[in-house]
């Protein structure tokens, strides 16, 4: 007895979906507090997501946008085309960049929901970043491997690894015998199982509830509700098309900088937003290619970040965009055996970046300025052996060293949101990382000046200095923007370049290039400056007093304030506001 | 035996709960004064020593114990008039409030500003120093440069310091170092080390706290000292006891030292009271407990008669807010309180929340021109609360001003009747705390249908007994200080306090020495606060072991099953206890993993009173006949309901819904189906009905 149901549609569908996000909270919290490396435990380097029976996705609170926007639907529609027979009890570990997954190292666990009469109704998806995918060396991340078979990763097209509910041991078998540290990798794909089954059992549960005929109904309103929000936001904007091109960094064997180019169509007629990934190049001998999910995550977030509309994220609203992508395109659809290795980072970032600086040029107010590398080498990958440990083998990949947010229309750029985060990950501890590995991190915070000043500037760079302790490790990195930076959007100015140096016992400084691997012996400090935003808008047109408050801070110094914001400040720090004018209209004549 | 006082300081209102001896508790209410509170607290002994025909100061002379809950300290921040604060890290490591711990909501929404830290980066300082991971001090403490540092603190007229250096906790020497060189050169600025206010791992949890605490003291010493004077000017000679936000209580002094833990002091009152009256009234000894009133409903849970602690209390919202960084009871508010405001998106999707309409203009229904619908408005459109006899008739409520206000903004958009929408707002506020019941619930592994519901606030009755039939709990009790909840929980209280000490090791290679020399230092820490507070009627002890599996980082709060180690069995049930918890919680366990402990914590609890409870505080007894009144129920239509006046209910009497128990300070609305009975000592259970 809920009452006339045909006009309740406004409760019955806040109802539902606060119960479908409260599962996802509870799916998300359990990977997250009961995974064993930092990847997953401190960064967030996960996804957890309901998909609907019919391959949609449907719930995916507090994810990361590379991991849910247009991904997860591909994974579960290749389960039923490999699986035609699911029972209940079944989970599958999924990690094929060919099959619609993100690179290698992403492992995703799929179980699907099957009802009391063996229907299946929904699918629950969560997809981690692992410490190691048995990579022929110590990184998930490979810009350098030339295929798949150099890369090395093991590569599971949607496997069987548990059948009603207890362990089908083949694949785990063979995992611990090519992973390195296997405890660690076998602790984090049992709690990505539990976080799916945690979802399972709520989602059983529901139905018993309401039943699986209101589900359905459900899913179709809210899809209809969902999709008329798109239409709204997008009717919103000016119709137009515009090009953007960014450049990535040459590395991975590349000699020259990488043109990016995205090309975005908005018809507000149509209510249709259109992207074309197609003008890049053909995949490349090396890392840099998205997968077909990662390409169409990187249009789909681009999109959503540049819309001024905040809508519900679901299928519905994807149906929305059209994006338009070519096989064997570095930002398309790769075919095997090309490497992915770095699918879900550096040119996902570029392509989101061009996607959403593309719409900035459609008119102010809409669109996103770029954001900067999420990775520098301060982020490395480090591995070695942990005298404090019995000489046990570490790996780990660090967090420490992000910053990059873009300025957006509305907001300075958020700190450790580069485009395919979104600052959803989180941050380490430097006492976490300090305990779990054997190095110490000397300096962790921000540069002066470094930010892509605008209206709104990008979030300022981050500089990071850490030395081994008692032991050698390793650290393999790889950090764009050490020649091309993040783009600002609409007279918005670029951010800051990377660069990375290891200053030797000798007291010698060793230059380090954008991407590589290096020894570092204790003693020794890998020195780190990562990247930074894009700003939006005329830096000139920033409000004086937030400038003021800027350098107050100490992100801006007075120097920057005056040079190239044009704000004059008196000694007590505030605003001369009869200079500033002056200033600013000396600079507009 | 004279009388023992409970005041608690809200938002709006000043509760006090008057004990005296055997005889039924006072409730007293008065309204929170501002800037200046403990007027409100000398208004409210006003009005209780009026209701007794003596003066206030007989009444203050009489007392013999104050405890006090006060939103002072959380004001204080969320006003931004805490002091002048500076924080000093390690060199190199300045940005630490800034960068966080990293997380945000809403992934595609860019149009929010990242927050700023609570010490803005002008005010922090680094100590050129460094103690490494395992306590080894790596660089010297430069303590030349901390000289000029302090001048420098004094010329930026600095009136609080921080101190939060990276692995304090391993080895304090630079921090206490650091303190004794301000404590020289700044002797009249308080300094707060981050090490001995919450010694854990995690450098930001430990620096908010501290930056916090530290300047929080310059106002909480006035604010004490004031409140104090005044007490004593009036007569009161009686010892002054304070609630802090785990659900204890501390002397003044101690509050004054570390005035952080009084953050959160009023709510988390609410599931002591929970506790103790779910067991007298009904033996459950797990309870959820919805503390309702103008803004929020706050929910707190109660686990096997234990009261769950969180380290994730954050002030404000998740992310953008303040970590407090230290254990408080887990509460969590959602925007369903009597003032919460009914809204329809522009795709026809209706929100409750959590925007609140406050007392001033307040709902639409108090004339005072409020133009939203509040959960107020729809609840006067359904007919639950009788115009009339708000507040005890202190407000006459405008009835078609809720109509029209409801039509309005909900009925409307979404074509429905203003019933039909009054019974959607109400029912998305049952959700909404029913969808914060079961977070809160789950993230403890407790089955919310074998919880009792607890009420407390003016604005629970509204919807509690819809949340009950919704999360299929088996009853829901109102007890009979629900309008005070929070200072009724306050007297229920011990005197507590919480000692902890890192020291890490793992079952598979057990540190027996290390670990019970950890315990014996706790025990004297505990005993030593024990002896200073005493509590008349006992003390005990509790323990508990932060643990997690290898290489997991977040650890898991076990109780221990011996407060001493004497071989591989008590490992080995330390260890069985964690698979159990992890299993409970997480769903998952690895039961052949070894585990590791973290870090081991201490309770040190004096018991105040007898721990017997307010006597009975029914006996109403002059009967009265119910009338009837016309409301609305969803899927039923409009049905006359029984209404009764609690005041006049009889322990033992009964009733089936559809009905109706008010009084001055709350309304209680029985679902149709459902059975309400008033029992001794005046409180009312309500079983809901299946459906």
């Amino acid at each position: 007895m809920s009452g006339p149901d045909q006009k309740l549609d406004g409760v019955r569908l806040a109802v539902l979906t606060n119960r479908l996000e409260s599962i996802v909270r509870k799916m998300t919290n359990t990977l997250f507090r009961t995974a064993r490396s930092g990847v997953i435990n401190t960064a967030r380097d996960f996804s957890c997501c309901i998909v609907t029976g019919g391959d949609e996705l449907l719930a995916a609170a507090e994810s990361i946008p590379i991991l849910i926007a247009g991904g997860p639907e591909l994974v579960t529609s290749y389960m039923k085309e490999v699986h035609p027979v699911l029972r209940r009890g079944d989970a599958f570990l999924h990690n094929s960049p060919y099959h619609g997954s993100s690179h290698a190292a992403d492992h995703g666990v799929l179980v699907p929901v099957i009802d009391d009469d063996g229907v299946h109704r929904f699918t629950l998806v969560v997809k981690a970043h692992v410490a190691d995918c048995g990579n022929s060396i110590p990184s998930s991340m490979m810009p350098g491997a030339r295929d798949v078979y150099e890369e090395g990763a093991l590569i599971f097209p949607c496997v069987r690894i548990q059948q009603e509910y207890a362990e089908v041991g083949d694949v785990m078998r063979m995992c611990e015998a090519r992973i390195r540290a296997p405890e660690l990798w076998r602790g984090d794909l049992m709690a990505m199982v539990g976080a799916a089954r945690v979802g399972e059992r709520e989602l059983l549960e529901l139905a018993e509830e309401v039943g699986w005929a209101e589900l359905d109904a459900y899913v179709e309103e809210w899809f209809a509700y969902s999709e008329e929000r798109m239409v709204e936001a997008i009717r919103k904007l000016p119709a137009g098309r515009a090009s953007a091109e960014t450049t990535h960094d040459p590395f991975a064997g590349v000699t020259e900088g990488l043109p990016i180019r995205a090309t975005v169509e908005v018809d507000p007629e149509r209510a249709v937003i259109t992207v074309d990934l197609r003008d890049n190049p053909d995949c490349l001998p090396n890392g840099m290619n998205l997968t077909e999910s990662t390409a169409r995550a990187c249009a789909l977030t681009g999109v959503l970040n540049g819309i001024p509309d905040v809508v519900p994220v679901n299928a519905a609203v994807f149906r929305r965009v059209e994006v338009l992508l070519r096989e064997n395109c570095m930002l398309g659809i790769p075919l095997h055996p090309t490497s992915c290795s770095l699918a879900t980072t550096h040119p996902a970032i570029r392509a989101i970046n061009v996607v959403q600086r593309a719409l900035a040029e459609l008119g102010d107010g809409i669109g996103m300025a770029e954001s900067g590398s999420a990775i520098a080498a301060g982020g490395a990958a480090i591995s070695g052996f942990d005298a404090r440990r019995q000489g046990e083998r570490f790996v780990g990949l660090l967090f420490l060293a992000n910053s990059a947010g873009a300025a957006s229309p509305f907001a300075d750029g958020w700190i450790g949101a580069s485009s395919i985060s979104a600052g959803m990950m989180y941050t380490d501890s430097v006492e976490v990382d300090e305990a779990l590995y054997p190095f110490r991190v000397w300096v962790n915070r921000f540069i002066p000046d470094s930010e892509g000043a605008g209206r709104f500037r990008g979030s300022s760079a981050r500089h990071v200095e850490w030395s081994p302790v008692g032991v050698p490790l390793t650290a393999v990195w790889m950090s764009d923007g050490n020649e091309y930076p993040a783009l600002g959007a609409r007279g918005g100015l670029a951010g800051a370049l990377a660069s990375q140096r290891v200053r030797r016992r000798s007291g010698e400084i060793e230059e380090l290039p954008a991407a590589g691997a290096v020894v570092i012996e204790p003693e020794e400090r890998l020195i780190s400056f990562s990247t930074s935003g894009g700003g939006y808008g005329p830096p000139d047109e920033r409000d004086p007093d937030r400038v003021a408050l800027d350098v107050s801070d100490g992100y801006v110094t007075a120097e920057q304030a005056l040079a190239v914001y044009r704000v004059a400040l008196d000694g007590d720090g505030l605003v001369d506001r009869v200079r500033t004018a002056e200033l600013r209209a000396g600079a507009r004549s | 035996m004279g009388l023992r006082f409970a005041v608690d300081t809200g938002g709006t209102f000043t509760d006090l709960v008057v004990e005296d001896g055997d005889r039924p508790l006072e409730l007293h209410k008065s309204p929170t004064t501002l800037p200046d509170p403990t007027q409100g607290v000398v208004d409210v002994f006003g009005v209780a020593a009026a209701a007794r025909g003596v003066a206030v100061e007989e009444l203050l002379a009489d007392g013999e114990l104050l405890i006090h809950a006060s939103t002072r300290a959380i004001n204080a921040v969320l006003t931004e008039t805490t002091a002048r604060t500076a924080l000093l890290t390690t060199e190199g490591h300045e940005d630490v409030l800034l960068l966080r711990e990293g997380g945000r909501e809403g992934a595609f929404d860019f149009s929010r500003e990242y927050p700023r830290p609570f010490v803005p980066r002008s005010l922090t300082f680094g100590v050129g120093e460094r103690v490494g991971a395992g306590g080894e001090v790596v660089l010297a403490l430069d303590e030349a440069a901390l000289a000029g540092l302090a001048r420098r603190l004094a010329e930026l007229r600095v009136e609080a310091v921080a101190v939060c250096l990276l692995w304090s906790t391993a080895n304090p020497i630079h921090e206490l170092r650091v303190g004794e060189l301000l404590a020289e050169q700044l002797p009249d600025v308080p300094v707060t080390l981050s090490h001995q206010l919450n010694p854990s791992i995690r450098e930001f949890r430990r620096a908010s706290s501290a930056a916090l605490d530290a300047a929080l003291k310059p106002v909480m010493t006035a604010y004490l000292d004031t409140l104090d004077g005044r007490l004593r000017s009036l007569g009161f000679a009686g010892r002054v006891l304070m609630t802090t936000s785990s659900g204890g209580l501390l002397p003044l002094d101690a509050v004054a030292a570390a005035p952080v833990h009084t953050l959160n002091s009023g709510p988390a009152m609410a599931p002591v009271a929970g506790r103790f009256y779910a067991d007298r009234d009904t033996g459950a000894d797990t309870v959820v407990v919805a503390d309702t009133g103008g803004t929020t409903c706050d929910i707190s849970l109660v686990r096997g008669g234990e009261i769950p602690r969180t380290r994730e209390a954050w002030l404000g919202r998740r992310f953008t807010g303040i970590m407090t960084g230290l254990p408080s009871v887990e509460v969590r508010s959602v925007g369903a309180g009597g003032g919460s405001v009914a809204w329809v998106d522009a795709g026809g999707l209706l929100h409750v929340g959590p925007d609140s309409a406050g007392s001033d203009p307040g709902p639409a229904c108090y004339g005072r021109g409020g133009g939203h619908a509040t959960v107020t408005d729809a609840a006067l459109v359904l007919g639950y609360i009788d115009p009339d006899y708000f507040l005890g008739s202190a407000i006459a409520l405008d009835a078609a001003a809720a109509r029209a206000v409801v039509r309005e903004r909900v009925g409307d958009p979404l074509g429905l009747e203003p019933e039909e929408a009054a019974a959607a707002v109400l029912e998305l506020a049952t959700e909404n705390v029913v969808s914060a019941i079961e977070d809160v619930t789950v993230k403890q592994g407790v089955d919310p249908r074998e919880a009792v519901l607890v009420g407390g606030g003016g604005a629970a009755g509204l919807n509690l007994v819809a949340v009950a039939r919704r999360l299929g709990c088996r009853e829901v009790l109102f007890p009979e200080t629900g309008a005070a909840l929070s200072a009724a929980g306050a007297l229920l209280s011990d005197l507590s306090t919480d000692f902890v000490s890192t020291h890490h090791t793992s079952s598979r290679d057990f540190d027996y020495d290390g670990v019970n020399s950890t315990l014996s230092a706790l025990e004297a820490s505990c005993d030593a606060f024990i002896a200073e507070v005493s509590g008349e009627a006992g003390s005990r002890i509790e323990w508990f072991a932060e643990t997690r599996y290898p290489r997991q980082i977040w650890e898991l709060e076990v109780p221990l099953p011996s407060p001493r180690f004497r071989d591989g069995a008590d490992v080995e049930a330390l260890r069985q206890r964690f698979h159990a918890t992890h299993e409970r919680v997480f769903a998952i366990s690895d039961p052949d993993a070894p585990i590791e402990v973290v870090a081991w914590r201490a309770r040190a609890v004096s018991r105040l009173g007898s721990g017997r409870g307010p006597g009975s505080q029914a006996g109403g007894a002059n009967g009265g006949a119910p009338v009837r009144r016309p409301a609305y129920f969803s899927g039923v239509g409009v049905e006359a309901a029984e209404v009764f006046r609690l005041d006049s209910m009889r322990p033992g009497e009964a009733a089936t819904g559809p009905a109706i128990v008010e009084s001055p300070l709350t309304t209680i609305v029985v679902t149709p189906g459902a059975t309400v009975e008033c029992l001794a000592a005046g409180g009312l259970r309500v079983v809901p009905s299946d459906r």
